[in-house]
Formats: structure tokens, sequence, C-alpha cells
């Protein structure tokens, strides 16, 4: 058996490209003439064409696999960057399964933990399952947080009765029939899912800190030990555990489910109202909104009524506590109280490390300094380089002048 | 009124011994201020929760059950003869599952009202009727006002524990009840159990998909109001007052106010 003698010399001079000044050779053209058989890989050109087109950073999708059996023409002209298409709404048309999220949606708005749950719920419904949102009323956005379904019941009476909530909310999942129901681990979420779970009779595996299909984990015995399981029924998920969903938005479409009409259970509470937090002495570290004065501030009068006045609470940075000008326990920081506060308003303090500590959980800052290069300053999301003795009356004058208006 | 405070025994979140959990303390204190109140524990041994009566129980009811026994049908047929007008119990364990389900199997159990988080009890003003404060997280409260018999779980922005006292602790009484039925529940849940091991934090804001230095900016700081935050250098007073409140507003903190709108819409003369 004899075999073709290779003529490496003639090969190449065959795939030469002509024209070109430097010698170039179009090595995709001989894989027809060897005739090994086996398609020749193209790395460069299966990359480029995983690449996910329209996006200004290089994104490649490494789910396709892409076998390049043509000709390799690099393409030199950079490519245009052109405006993201308006993203596509993903449909979910006939769901395997369904799992469930029964959000507490405060306001008829998703929380972020309600957000954290929906995005549980989509890394357990995968490809083939669907998520079906379950709300009391009307919910904003449900579909870019991650929902297929979304199943509505009304209202029903403003009343706190949260037994009835319960008993409404188990008789619509009863119609459903979810593979999976998760809630959040929050204080209303918490109570809703152990009632709903009393009353299914079904166990709850609760604050689960990983939601994957393969199996859910919570700390139990003090944070000692893990506890695993596959997936069962009912789950509460933990705070800040689980990331959003971040695809695409889903389709959300409505969807109706008939429940008996719930027998009118005998009221015992008589009276609920609801009491808001006073500003003035909800603890530091729950305070929803701080204002807080520094070494720059002299006129603490001023600063009292102008606290009052924005209904903010009471702060102030160590040098004011030290001095005996503000009480101890209004002091922010390292050695003070860490703040949860939505918003934290900086009058006068530089922004030392130590205090910059009690303040990094803030989402919003606000600051008024004399000195433009103060760390606060930089911190910021509204940095002004003022004298705040003079802001201060100014915002009081403002706030005197609305409400002078509004009888 | 005849109060119930069920106590559990925990273990210490950091040191890991035995403790009476803090909430079921917080609850003695509670009932303090309301009527006669007596401590009822089921499990093995009433060792673990002999603290509660230096915290303020007189007397402790101990119903014995086999180490891993489920204790809600003690609980509920101890507390069926018993029929306390208000029953308090820690809105979670400490230390065991900590699954925080038992409170609501025995309302149901009992057909009793169950008012999570509640941070204070005061008698109501008609006869029977409680007063009961509950957490909503944040400072805010829900005051709801109602007809026993209920059960409450206490959350811990209660008011603090009263003081041990070792007099106290000496004179008190654990009487037990004998053993209750055997009655060891399956594991519902086939759990599998491993050390427990941290996970990272989720960072607040930080894309899913973006890369590794949009992921450090976002867990510094740098992205978010941070980085496109704005600067007014040396502004007029009055413009500073104006763009602070503007932005409070904005963010949802300052409640609107609605003389901006009515100004707007009528011409100043
Ligand atoms: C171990 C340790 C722990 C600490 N823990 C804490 C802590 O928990 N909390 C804490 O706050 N500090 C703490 N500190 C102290 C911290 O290091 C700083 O000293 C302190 O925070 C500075 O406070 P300040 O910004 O108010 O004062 P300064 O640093 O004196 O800053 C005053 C600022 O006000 C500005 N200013 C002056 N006049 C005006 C004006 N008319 N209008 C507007 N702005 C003006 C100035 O430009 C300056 O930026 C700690 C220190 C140590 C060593």
């Amino acid at each position: 058996m004899t075999r073709l003698r290779r003529d490496p010399r003639a090969e190449r001079t065959a795939i030469q490209v002509a024209g070109a000044a430097r010698p170039r050779y179009d090595r995709t053209a001989r894989r027809s003439s060897s005739g090994s058989g086996r398609p020749r890989r193209d790395p460069r050109a299966e990359r480029a064409g995983q690449r996910v087109v329209g996006e200004a950073r290089p994104r490649f999708d490494l789910s396709q696999v892409i076998r390049v059996e043509g000709p390799v023409i690099a393409d030199t002209q950079p490519r245009a960057t052109t405006a993201p298409a308006p993203p596509k709404i993903l449909i979910v048309e006939d769901p395997a399964f369904l799992v469930a999220v029964v959000p507490d949606a405060p306001g008829g708005r998703l929380s972020a933990h309600d957000r954290q749950v929906l995005g549980a719920a989509r890394a357990l419904a995968g490809r083939e399952g669907a998520v079906a949102l379950l709300t009391l009323g009307a919910c904003e956005g449900p579909g870019p947080a991650g929902a297929d379904r979304w199943i509505r019941l009304d209202d029903g009476t403003e009343a706190y009765d949260p037994a009835g909530r319960a008993a409404r909310i188990a008789a619509a999942l009863n119609g459903l029939k979810p593979r999976h129901i998760l809630f959040p681990e929050s204080l209303d979420g918490g109570d809703l899912a152990r009632r709903v779970a009393v009353r299914m009779g079904e166990p709850l595996f609760t604050n689960a800190e990983v939601v994957a299909a393969n199996g859910l984990v919570r700390p139990a015995k003090g944070r000692r030990v893990e506890q695993r399981i596959a997936p069962g029924l009912l789950t509460t998920v933990a705070p800040d555990a689980v990331a959003d969903y971040a695809g695409p938005p889903r389709e959300a479409r409505p969807v109706a489910v008939e429940t008996e009409a719930a027998s009118p259970a005998k009221l015992r509470i008589l009276a609920a109202a609801r009491v808001p937090a006073d500003p003035a002495t909800v603890p530091l570290a729950l305070a929803e909104f701080v204002a807080s004065a520094g070494n720059g501030i002299t006129d603490l009068d001023t600063f009292r009524t102008l606290v009052a006045a924005l209904r903010a609470t009471p702060g102030a940075s160590r040098v004011l506590c030290d001095a005996g000008l503000m009480p101890r326990h209004t002091q922010v920081g390292a050695s003070g109280t860490v703040l949860a506060a939505t918003c934290y308003f900086a009058l006068g303090i530089s922004g030392a490390p130590q205090h910059l500590q009690g303040v990094a959980g803030c989402e919003h800052v606000v600051a008024v300094n004399t000195d433009l290069h103060a760390a606060m300053i930089e911190r910021a999301g509204l940095a002004i380089v003022q004298d705040a003795q003079i802001v201060m009356p100014a915002l009081l004058r403002l706030l005197a002048q609305e409400t002078g208006e509004t009888p | 009124m005849k109060i119930a405070v069920l106590l559990s025994a925990g273990r210490h979140p950091v040191s890991g011994a035995a403790v009476l959990p803090r909430m079921e303390a917080q609850a003695i204190r509670l009932a303090a201020g309301l009527g006669e109140a007596i401590g009822l524990h089921a499990g093995p041994d009433a060792a673990a929760v002999r603290e509660a009566l230096g915290l303020g129980l007189a007397r402790i009811e101990h119903v014995a059950i086999p180490e891993g026994g489920d204790p809600v049908p003690a609980l509920i047929a101890r507390l069926a003869a018993l029929a306390p007008d208000l029953v308090l119990a820690g809105r979670r364990g400490q230390g065991g599952a900590e699954s925080g389900i038992v409170p609501y199997a025995l309302a149901d159990a009992l057909d009793l009202l169950l008012i999570p988080d509640v941070i204070a009890v005061t008698s109501g003003d008609g006869a029977g009727t409680l007063t009961l404060d509950q957490s909503l997280g944040r400072g805010a409260l829900r005051r709801v006002s109602l007809r026993g018999p209920v059960l409450a779980t206490v959350h811990p922005d209660a008011p603090p524990p009263l003081a041990y006292a070792y007099g106290r602790a000496r004179r008190g009484s654990i009487d037990g009840l004998g053993s209750a039925p055997t009655l060891t529940a399956g594991p519902d849940m086939a759990v599998e159990e491993r050390p427990y091991r941290r996970r990272p934090k989720l960072v607040k804001g930080a894309p899913t998909g973006g890369s590794a230095a949009e992921r450090l900016k976002a867990a510094t700081g740098e992205s978010g109001s941070a980085a496109k935050g704005r600067l007014l250098v040396e502004p007029d007073p009055e413009e500073a007052a104006r763009e602070i409140l503007a932005y409070l507003r904005q963010i949802g903190v300052l409640a609107a106010s609605s003389g901006a709108s009515s100004d707007a819409s009528t011409p100043t003369p």
C-alpha cells in the first residue's frame, strides 16, 4: 500500500494569497486538498461567532458552539457600537412546573429582599419551569424582576388579619399546585410562611442561605452547623443571600386561580393602628434618616431645630460627643453606632475613617463642608462646599416658607 | 390574668453554653408587669431553664419528653389544661433547629390568636382585652387591641430582661409533671448536616455579570450614588438649601411639600 507523497513546498505555494506584499497563506483552503477528513478548527473564528452583538464591552455566549467551516476572513473593521436594542421579553409558554413566590411587596412595590427571592425562584425554575408571583393587590414591575406568571388576588379588607390573609394565600397556592413555594424571611414574610406551612401541614425550610436546584442550605444551632436538603415545597429565603434575577425581562402573564371563598372567621382583633417611628427617639441604629453635626458646627441650637424640622434622627461625630456638646448615644462611627440608614446628612464633618465606617451602609449621603478636599465630600452623593452655619438657617427659612404656604 | 411563658433550652450564640434564650428572658419581663405568670418547658431536663427563676418567674412546670422528641404535643396538652389568657414565646429558638414554627403549631392546635414580634403588652380598656405593640422594624409599631386568649412571640426590640436575682432563683420552684406520652416525631425532612461554612456576602448593587473591576467598584462604594455625586462649590446658601431639600425629597426620606406644587401652578402676584 502506498501513500501519496506530500510536497509541502507545493502545498504552500498553492495556498499563498495573491497580491499581498508580505507572503500570506490561506490555511483554510488546505483542508479540502489534504484529505485527512477531519475538519480543521479555527478557534479565533469560533470565538468571534460566540460574540454577543450590540454591546460595548465584549461579551461571549459560551453555550453556543459554532463550527466555522468556511474560509476565515478576518474582519478588520471595528464594530460599530450599536445602541442596545430593547431587550426581548422571555416567554415560557408551557412550563413543566411552577415555582411560586409570595413577596412582602410593601406599598405595592417589590422590596430588595423580594427581588432576591424572585432571583432564587428563577434559579429553581431553570429552563423548563416558570416563576409565578402571587400578590395581594397591585405590584410594580414583576416582569423585570423575573416573574413568568402573575397571580393577583384582590386586597380584601384593609384590616390587620394575618390569619385570614394566610388562609387566602394558602387557598390560592392549593389551586396553583406549584412544585416549590418561596417566601422572604422578613418580619411579615416569615410570619406568613409559618402560618401557611401550619395550614397546609407541610414542613417549612426556613432561612435558606443557598437556593439551587440541587439543594437548599440553612444555618442551624447558632450557625454551628448547616443543614442541606433537596428543595421541598415550602422555603423561606434569608436576606442578602441570593442574587437578584439579572436576565432579560420576563412575561409576568396574569393568571387567574379560582379559590373557594374563605368563610369569614370570627374577628378577635378589635383594632390595629400603625404607629410610625418617632425620629427623635428611635435608636440611631434603626433610624431611616440621620442628620449629623461635626466639629464644623458651632451653633448647635440651630442644628437641633433643623433636625426636628427635617424629621431626622440626630447624630454627631466623636469630637462633639467628647466635648459633651451632644449625648454619647448619638455618636456615629466605629466606636459609636454603625448606621443602617437610607440617608445620612453630614454637616461640618471631615469624614475620618473611623466616622466613615459608621456610614458605610448608608445608600445616600449629603455633605456640607467648607473644605473641598474633605473625605466626606468625596463620599457624598450631593456635596456642598459652603459654610454650614449659613446653610442651616437657609434650610430652616425654606422649610418655614413651605409650611407657611400650605395651611 | 393567667400568663404562660414558653421556655426552651437554648445555647449561647457565641460560647455555645446552655443558656435561657434572650427573647424568652424578655418575655418574662413583659409578663412580669401583667399578672401571675408561670413558665412551661417541655424537654429532657429542667435544669436547662432554671435560670428563668432568677429572671422573674416564681414557678416553672416541666413536662419530661425524651431527647430529640417533638415538644409540640406535650405543650398542647398542658396549655389546653392551663387555658391561659396570654401565652408568650420567643420568635425563634436558639441553638436548635431555629425554625420558629412551634408557636404557630401551638396556635393552630389550640385555636389561639397569634400575634408575632411583640415588644410591649398592656391590658386593654375592656375586660379580657389586651393591647399589644408589634414591631414592624426600624422603630415603627403596630398597636393591636384584641380579645384574648392570644399567643404572642417576642421580638428582640422588646425591653431588656430583668436582672438575675439569686434569692428569687432560690425561692422559685420547678414542678415536674411527669413525662408526656412519647411521641417521637420522625424527622419530617431528610436533612444532611455539616459544619457551617460562611458564604461570601452579597455586594449590594454589584452587577452580576459585570467584570471584576465593576464588582470591586461596587464593593468599595465608588459606584452608585457616590460615583455620580453632584458637587456644588460655594453656592448661594438659598440655592444650596433648595438643592438639599430637592435631593432629600427625591430619595424619599423627606415628605414632599404640597406648597412647592401649588406655587408652581398659581402665578405669584
Ligand atoms: C480609636 C478611635 C476611634 C474613633 N472613633 C470615632 C467614631 O466612632 N466616630 C467619630 O465620629 N470619630 C471617631 N474618631 C475620631 C475621628 O478620628 C475624628 O477625629 C473625628 O471623626 C473628627 O470629627 P469631625 O469630622 O467632626 O471634626 P474635624 O475633623 O475637626 O472636622 C471638622 C470639619 O468641619 C469643617 N468645617 C469647619 N467649619 C465649618 C463650617 N463653618 N461649615 C462647614 N464645615 C466646616 C472642616 O472643614 C472639617 O472638615 C475615632 C478616633 C480614634 C483614634
